[in-house]
């Protein structure tokens, strides 16, 4: 791209930090040039904390096609109706002003990992030193027979971000009294585990607010159990009496079909026919760009160096978020972000001397269950046996008091604006 | 249960010593070389930003927040350090700061207490 300006007075304070000297900042060259492809908590963090912490001694560029990031995470909410749609879109200006980072609004489509360049869909091509992909999923439009890419507007996923979640929200209002919406959860791994559950809960607020109340909610499950399934279905009870019904593959017997033109779900168990709405939420795997490039040799997600998040395939790579596998770690927002920090220092410590310390990870999850009634589960991981593994977890106990869930919805709010301050200012 | 430190408004600012120069504020750097030798600053200094990057996906820097989670800037040093070992016991509530405090060594927390005690709220 463009770095030659010889500039090794930014990369000064970093050096002194370090007590050694670097190479390229302090010998004069250009600086070293990270590529970071995909804007979301994974990329977005890492190219922030990259240009921040190196005081401006790494060429940072963003590659991102869309020109505001509507978050996944806490769509939901919106779903539910308890957050405007402009509340979970951002915009990327201030990591460009406040960081100096390159942003580059494009649609990444290809890793030439022998030439070391990332080639955008426009034929331009980047080159790096280092490169930093966080591509998130793609959908598996074959796992669900009768399911496929056309049929994502009949039978939306909400799955990715923009026209789909508010197609959700578009679905959902139209269900009648007493009509079913049936949900088709995915099978592990996959983005956000909790997300399809907090959904349904949304789903039933929504529908028991708007007086809809016997309409129901079917979740056909290729699971056999769900991440806090102990603390949802008690709350569901609770608060939606038998609302939301939820059927593991031993009962249902497994999908057999979705027909998207008249609504209706076939499981080995029962026809489920003119469903008001059919959320067929899919199996999922990295980004194309990462698996074309040969990074996820088993198929799904790319393996990664738990103590670095470099790609096992190329050390120049680092892949985050929800398209690595990340061990015991969930695919989440708050994961991403937290694995960008830790990628962020290794790549320092290699192109300027920066300190480095051993890697440590953090997630937790909210799910919001009704008003003021939140649950989270979460823990803290490490590199261990070749994988990131749970040191400690935790999780809300069922029958908390109504106190606890309240803050821990506080919580879930504040946290919200803290990681998007995180990724955005 | 409290979240924060009683008494601790979300924009009042604390010193952490009387004679440290205001325009220092913004860093710990001129902190840390002002008490410690250079390497060893700048290694704390370093390990500092690591581990307070962890703490930013929460608690933001600037110390705003909407309330349901504490903003942790301009405490003075041994009420942070004494917040953190609390929950690091369990003697204070709140699972998530349990696990992250149960993982942080004694100096790690008097880094953090540093770091972010030099912070000044943004308005």
């Amino acid at each position: 791209m463009k770095p030659t300006r010889r500039d090794w007075m930014a990369g000064t304070s970093a050096v002194l930090a370090a007590g050694t000297l670097a190479a390229p900042a302090v010998l004069g060259q250009a600086k070293p040039r990270v590529v970071v492809v995909g804007g979301g908590p994974g990329g977005a963090t890492a190219a922030k904390y990259l240009a921040k912490d190196s005081a401006g001694a790494i060429a940072v560029t963003l590659v991102e096609e869309n020109e505001t990031y509507q978050t996944c995470f806490h769509s939901n909410l919106f779903i539910g109706g308890f957050k405007r749609y402009e509340e979970i879109v951002h915009r990327y200006d201030a990591l460009a002003s406040t960081h100096g980072i390159a942003l580059v609004r494009s649609r990444a489509t290809q890793i030439d990992r022998d030439r070391k360049e990332v080639v955008l869909s426009d034929g331009r091509r980047l080159p790096y030193d280092r490169l930093v992909l966080s591509p998130g999923i793609d959908l598996n439009y074959d796992s669900v027979p009768g399911w496929s890419k056309e049929a994502e507007e009949a039978m939306p996923h909400g799955w990715k971000p923009g026209r789909q979640t508010q197609l959700i929200r578009e679905k959902l209002d139209a269900v009648p009294d007493g009509g079913t919406i049936v949900m088709i959860a995915p099978p592990n791994p996959y983005r956000c585990p909790p997300g399809p559950y907090e959904r349904a809960s949304m789903f039933a607020h929504v529908l028991q607010q708007s007086g809809r109340n016997k309409a129901r909610i079917v979740i056909l499950d290729p699971k056999e159990s769900f991440s806090k399934q102990g603390v949802f279905m008690p709350d569901w009870e609770k608060r939606y009496s038998a609302m939301i019904e939820w059927l593991g593959p031993k009962v249902h017997d497994g999908i057999t079909s979705v027909d998207p033109r008249t609504g209706t779900v076939v499981t080995g168990f029962e026809t489920y026919e003119n469903c008001a709405f059919v959320n067929v939420i899919p199996a999922q795997m990295a980004g194309a760009i990462a698996r074309d490039a040969g990074l996820a040799p088993a198929g799904g997600y790319c393996a990664i160096d738990p103590a670095t998040m470099k790609s096992v395939v190329d050390g120049d790579i680092v892949v985050l978020g929800d398209a690595c596998n990340a061990g015991d770690m969930p695919k989440s927002a708050f994961s991403a972000n937290n694995q960008a920090k830790v990628a962020a220092m290794v790549l320092r410590g290699e192109l300027v001397g920066a300190q480095t310390f051993p890697a440590r990870y953090l997630n937790t999850c909210w799910s919001l269950v009704d008003t003021d009634d939140a649950i989270k589960v979460g823990g803290r991981y490490e590199p261990k046996d070749g994988r990131i593994a749970a040191v400690e977890t935790f999780i809300s106990q069922p029958g908390e008091s109504a106190e606890i869930r309240r803050q821990t919805q506080a919580e879930n709010i504040a946290w919200y604006d803290a990681i998007c301050a995180d990724m955005f200012t | 249960m409290t979240m924060g430190e009683p008494g601790l408004g979300r924009h009042r600012t604390r010193w952490r010593h009387a004679r440290r120069p205001a325009g220092f504020a913004l860093t710990g750097v001129a902190a840390f070389l002002l008490a410690t030798a250079p390497g060893e600053a700048a290694g704390d200094r370093a390990l500092a930003e690591y581990l307070a990057a962890e703490c930013t996906g929460c608690h933001q820097l600037s110390g705003r927040g909407s309330g349901g989670i504490p903003p942790i800037i301009g405490w003075p040093e041994e009420q942070f350090v004494a917040a953190l070992d609390a929950y690091g016991r369990k003697q204070r509530d709140n699972p998530t700061m349990q696990t992250i405090a149960a993982r942080l060594s004694r100096d790690e927390m008097t880094a953090l207490a540093a770091y972010f005690g030099a912070l000044v709220a943004k308005p």
